[in-house]
Protein backbone atom coordinates (compact mmCIF):
# COMPACT_ATOMS: atom_id res chain seq x y z
CA UNK A 1 0.00 0.00 0.00
CA UNK A 2 0.95 3.67 -0.57
CA UNK A 3 2.21 5.95 1.68
CA UNK A 4 -0.04 8.30 3.62
CA UNK A 5 0.95 11.73 1.93
CA UNK A 6 -0.46 13.36 4.95
CA UNK A 7 2.89 12.26 6.01
CA UNK A 8 4.92 15.12 4.35
CA UNK A 9 6.21 17.47 6.57
CA UNK A 10 6.27 15.64 9.72
CA UNK A 11 8.92 16.49 11.65
CA UNK A 12 11.03 14.71 14.64
CA UNK A 13 11.37 16.01 17.86
CA UNK A 14 14.78 18.26 17.17
CA UNK A 15 18.09 16.40 19.03
CA UNK A 16 21.53 17.53 20.11
CA UNK A 17 24.50 16.00 20.52
CA UNK A 18 28.22 16.55 20.98
CA UNK A 19 30.75 15.20 18.56
CA UNK A 20 32.69 13.52 20.97
CA UNK A 21 36.87 12.62 19.79
CA UNK A 22 36.26 8.90 20.13
CA UNK A 23 33.33 8.33 18.10
CA UNK A 24 35.06 10.68 15.16
CA UNK A 25 38.29 8.49 15.69
CA UNK A 26 36.33 4.65 15.43
CA UNK A 27 34.21 6.13 12.25
CA UNK A 28 37.56 6.99 10.62
CA UNK A 29 39.03 3.99 11.74
CA UNK A 30 36.16 2.09 10.32
CA UNK A 31 35.98 3.78 7.06
CA UNK A 32 39.68 2.96 6.43
CA UNK A 33 40.96 6.43 7.10
CA UNK A 34 44.65 7.18 8.50
CA UNK A 35 44.47 8.38 11.94
CA UNK A 36 45.45 11.33 11.23
CA UNK A 37 44.19 13.23 14.41
CA UNK A 38 42.36 15.47 12.49
CA UNK A 39 39.03 17.09 14.40
CA UNK A 40 37.15 17.77 10.87
CA UNK A 41 34.10 15.22 10.47
CA UNK A 42 34.53 13.21 7.14
CA UNK A 43 31.96 14.00 4.52
CA UNK A 44 29.60 10.93 5.16
CA UNK A 45 29.91 11.72 9.23
CA UNK A 46 26.61 13.61 9.17
CA UNK A 47 24.69 10.24 8.00
CA UNK A 48 25.84 8.59 11.65
CA UNK A 49 24.71 12.44 13.25
CA UNK A 50 21.32 12.36 12.00
CA UNK A 51 20.60 8.96 12.35
CA UNK A 52 21.49 8.82 16.19
CA UNK A 53 18.77 6.97 18.35
CA UNK A 54 18.20 4.83 15.08
CA UNK A 55 16.09 7.94 14.27
CA UNK A 56 16.00 6.88 10.62
CA UNK A 57 14.21 3.91 11.68
CA UNK A 58 11.76 5.83 13.83
CA UNK A 59 10.51 8.27 10.79
CA UNK A 60 10.14 5.14 8.30
CA UNK A 61 8.00 2.99 11.59
CA UNK A 62 6.02 6.91 11.49
CA UNK A 63 5.57 6.39 8.15
CA UNK A 64 4.12 3.02 8.57
CA UNK A 65 6.57 1.41 6.43
CA UNK A 66 8.04 -2.04 6.00
CA UNK A 67 11.40 -1.91 6.81
CA UNK A 68 12.07 -5.11 4.33
CA UNK A 69 10.47 -2.90 1.33
CA UNK A 70 13.48 -0.29 1.96
CA UNK A 71 16.31 0.65 0.06
CA UNK A 72 18.69 3.67 0.07
CA UNK A 73 18.53 5.10 -3.04
CA UNK A 74 20.29 8.29 -3.05
CA UNK A 75 22.71 10.63 -0.54
CA UNK A 76 23.22 14.43 -0.67
CA UNK A 77 24.78 16.50 1.26
CA UNK A 78 25.74 20.11 1.38
CA UNK A 79 28.47 21.55 3.35
CA UNK A 80 28.07 25.20 5.04
CA UNK A 81 30.94 25.12 7.38
CA UNK A 82 33.38 22.38 8.75
CA UNK A 83 31.63 20.27 11.90
CA UNK A 84 34.36 19.46 14.13
CA UNK A 85 35.25 17.51 17.43
CA UNK A 86 33.67 19.10 20.72
CA UNK A 87 31.28 20.80 18.15
CA UNK A 88 27.30 20.65 19.74
CA UNK A 89 24.91 20.23 16.99
CA UNK A 90 21.37 20.21 16.38
CA UNK A 91 19.57 17.91 14.32
CA UNK A 92 16.23 18.74 12.59
CA UNK A 93 15.01 15.92 10.74
CA UNK A 94 11.38 16.35 7.93
CA UNK A 95 9.74 13.87 5.87
CA UNK A 96 10.06 16.69 2.72
CA UNK A 97 8.55 14.97 0.15
CA UNK A 98 6.65 11.47 -1.14
CA UNK A 99 6.39 10.94 -4.87
CA UNK A 100 6.11 7.83 -6.44
CA UNK A 101 6.99 6.28 -10.10
CA UNK A 102 5.99 3.53 -12.04
CA UNK A 103 2.32 3.41 -11.24
CA UNK A 104 3.13 3.29 -7.70
CA UNK A 105 5.72 0.29 -7.56
CA UNK A 106 8.92 2.28 -6.45
CA UNK A 107 7.55 4.95 -3.87
CA UNK A 108 9.88 7.44 -2.63
CA UNK A 109 10.54 9.07 0.33
CA UNK A 110 12.87 12.66 0.75
CA UNK A 111 14.16 13.20 4.60
CA UNK A 112 15.99 16.38 4.85
CA UNK A 113 17.56 17.39 7.85
CA UNK A 114 19.63 20.14 9.22
CA UNK A 115 22.48 20.74 11.44
CA UNK A 116 22.81 23.82 13.14
CA UNK A 117 25.83 24.83 15.47
CA UNK A 118 25.14 26.39 18.98
CA UNK A 119 24.51 29.66 17.55
CA UNK A 120 21.86 28.32 15.45
CA UNK A 121 24.10 28.79 11.96
CA UNK A 122 23.26 26.12 9.68
CA UNK A 123 26.43 23.99 9.28
CA UNK A 124 24.92 21.37 7.04
CA UNK A 125 21.75 20.00 5.20
CA UNK A 126 21.06 16.35 4.23
CA UNK A 127 18.14 14.99 1.79
CA UNK A 128 18.76 10.84 1.96
CA UNK A 129 16.25 9.33 -0.19
CA UNK A 130 14.47 5.79 0.61
CA UNK A 131 12.82 3.35 -1.89
CA UNK A 132 10.32 1.38 -1.38
CA UNK A 133 9.02 -1.38 -3.51
CA UNK A 134 5.64 -2.19 -3.85
CA UNK A 135 6.13 -4.91 -6.59
CA UNK A 136 2.64 -5.66 -8.42
CA UNK A 137 1.05 -8.67 -6.99
CA UNK A 138 0.90 -11.93 -10.12
CA UNK A 139 -2.30 -12.96 -9.30
CA UNK A 140 -5.20 -10.85 -7.87
CA UNK B 1 47.86 8.71 -11.79
CA UNK B 2 46.17 11.71 -11.56
CA UNK B 3 46.47 14.92 -13.29
CA UNK B 4 46.94 18.95 -12.54
CA UNK B 5 43.73 20.57 -11.97
CA UNK B 6 45.00 23.36 -13.52
CA UNK B 7 45.79 21.12 -16.96
CA UNK B 8 42.71 19.24 -16.75
CA UNK B 9 39.63 19.28 -19.27
CA UNK B 10 36.48 17.65 -18.50
CA UNK B 11 36.14 14.14 -18.73
CA UNK B 12 39.52 13.84 -17.50
CA UNK B 13 40.46 11.63 -14.70
CA UNK B 14 41.62 13.86 -11.51
CA UNK B 15 41.42 11.51 -8.52
CA UNK B 16 41.42 7.63 -8.47
CA UNK B 17 41.05 4.89 -5.48
CA UNK B 18 40.60 1.75 -4.85
CA UNK B 19 40.54 0.21 -1.17
CA UNK B 20 40.83 -3.55 -0.48
CA UNK B 21 37.80 -5.64 -0.53
CA UNK B 22 35.70 -5.18 2.56
CA UNK B 23 36.03 -8.63 5.11
CA UNK B 24 33.10 -9.54 7.46
CA UNK B 25 35.27 -7.68 10.19
CA UNK B 26 35.02 -4.44 8.55
CA UNK B 27 31.57 -4.33 8.20
CA UNK B 28 31.07 -5.31 11.62
CA UNK B 29 33.32 -2.24 12.28
CA UNK B 30 31.23 0.18 10.45
CA UNK B 31 27.58 -0.92 11.91
CA UNK B 32 29.46 -0.08 15.41
CA UNK B 33 30.84 2.98 14.48
CA UNK B 34 27.60 4.24 12.36
CA UNK B 35 24.83 2.50 14.50
CA UNK B 36 23.78 0.81 10.84
CA UNK B 37 23.28 -2.66 11.98
CA UNK B 38 21.09 -4.32 9.70
CA UNK B 39 21.63 -7.63 9.46
CA UNK B 40 22.06 -7.67 5.85
CA UNK B 41 25.59 -6.51 6.75
CA UNK B 42 26.63 -8.82 9.58
CA UNK B 43 24.18 -12.14 9.35
CA UNK B 44 25.41 -14.70 6.42
CA UNK B 45 22.01 -16.33 6.61
CA UNK B 46 20.06 -13.11 6.96
CA UNK B 47 21.39 -12.33 3.90
CA UNK B 48 21.15 -15.50 2.20
CA UNK B 49 17.60 -15.37 2.91
CA UNK B 50 17.35 -11.94 1.05
CA UNK B 51 18.64 -13.52 -2.02
CA UNK B 52 22.48 -12.43 -1.91
CA UNK B 53 25.31 -15.21 -2.25
CA UNK B 54 26.97 -13.31 0.68
CA UNK B 55 27.23 -10.26 3.31
CA UNK B 56 26.25 -7.21 1.86
CA UNK B 57 28.40 -3.90 2.30
CA UNK B 58 26.97 -1.00 3.47
CA UNK B 59 26.06 1.34 0.41
CA UNK B 60 27.23 4.08 3.35
CA UNK B 61 30.39 2.41 3.48
CA UNK B 62 30.90 2.85 -0.28
CA UNK B 63 29.74 6.16 -0.07
CA UNK B 64 32.40 6.85 2.78
CA UNK B 65 35.30 5.20 0.14
CA UNK B 66 34.14 7.87 -1.92
CA UNK B 67 34.34 10.06 0.05
CA UNK B 68 37.97 9.64 0.75
CA UNK B 69 38.70 10.18 -3.11
CA UNK B 70 37.86 13.42 -2.26
CA UNK B 71 39.63 14.23 0.75
CA UNK B 72 42.83 12.56 -0.18
CA UNK B 73 42.75 14.73 -3.06
CA UNK B 74 41.26 18.03 -1.57
CA UNK B 75 41.16 19.85 1.53
CA UNK B 76 37.87 18.21 3.21
CA UNK B 77 36.40 21.89 4.56
CA UNK B 78 36.84 22.56 0.96
CA UNK B 79 33.79 20.04 -0.16
CA UNK B 80 30.32 22.16 -0.69
CA UNK B 81 28.51 19.54 -1.54
CA UNK B 82 28.89 15.75 -2.50
CA UNK B 83 25.95 13.37 -3.46
CA UNK B 84 25.47 9.50 -4.35
CA UNK B 85 23.07 7.31 -6.04
CA UNK B 86 23.43 3.91 -5.08
CA UNK B 87 23.28 1.29 -8.21
CA UNK B 88 24.33 -1.60 -7.16
CA UNK B 89 25.58 -4.21 -4.60
CA UNK B 90 28.58 -5.04 -3.21
CA UNK B 91 29.25 -7.95 -1.16
CA UNK B 92 32.35 -8.53 1.16
CA UNK B 93 35.39 -9.90 -0.92
CA UNK B 94 34.47 -7.67 -4.00
CA UNK B 95 37.12 -5.04 -5.02
CA UNK B 96 35.55 -1.67 -6.12
CA UNK B 97 37.37 1.08 -7.79
CA UNK B 98 36.18 4.95 -7.45
CA UNK B 99 37.28 7.70 -9.35
CA UNK B 100 36.63 11.07 -9.91
CA UNK B 101 36.40 12.60 -13.95
CA UNK B 102 36.08 16.63 -14.28
CA UNK B 103 32.67 17.89 -15.75
CA UNK B 104 33.47 21.32 -15.20
CA UNK B 105 35.48 24.72 -13.52
CA UNK B 106 33.12 26.97 -11.96
CA UNK B 107 33.33 30.51 -10.83
CA UNK B 108 32.87 28.42 -7.38
CA UNK B 109 35.16 25.93 -7.78
CA UNK B 110 35.05 22.60 -9.48
CA UNK B 111 32.51 20.40 -10.36
CA UNK B 112 33.07 16.28 -10.34
CA UNK B 113 31.68 13.25 -11.59
CA UNK B 114 32.08 10.56 -9.24
CA UNK B 115 31.83 6.74 -9.91
CA UNK B 116 32.63 3.19 -8.06
CA UNK B 117 32.72 0.17 -10.24
CA UNK B 118 33.10 -3.28 -8.79
CA UNK B 119 36.90 -4.67 -10.90
CA UNK B 120 36.12 -6.53 -13.39
CA UNK B 121 32.61 -4.83 -14.39
CA UNK B 122 29.33 -2.85 -12.78
CA UNK B 123 28.35 0.47 -11.57
CA UNK B 124 27.44 -0.17 -8.32
CA UNK B 125 27.49 4.04 -6.95
CA UNK B 126 27.44 7.25 -9.30
CA UNK B 127 27.45 10.55 -7.87
CA UNK B 128 28.62 14.59 -7.76
CA UNK B 129 30.47 17.05 -5.85
CA UNK B 130 31.70 20.49 -6.03
CA UNK B 131 34.48 21.36 -4.50
CA UNK B 132 36.04 25.09 -3.84
CA UNK B 133 39.84 25.54 -5.13
CA UNK B 134 41.89 28.32 -3.04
Amino acid sequence: MGIDHRHVGYTLPKFTLTIAPERLAAFAEAIGEVATGQAMAPPTFLKVIEGEGGSSRRILDELGVDLRRVLHAEQQFEYFAPLRVGDVVTVERKVAEIYEKKGGEMEFIVIETGFFDAAGERRALSRQIVLVRHPKKREQ
Amino acid sequence: MTIDLNNARPGDIVAEFSPPPSTPEDLARYAEASGDSNPLHLDPAFARQAGFSDLVVHGMLNMAHLGRLLTERFPAENIRSFSARFEGIVLVGQQVGYCARLLEKTPDGIALELDGSLVGGGRVISGKALVAVD
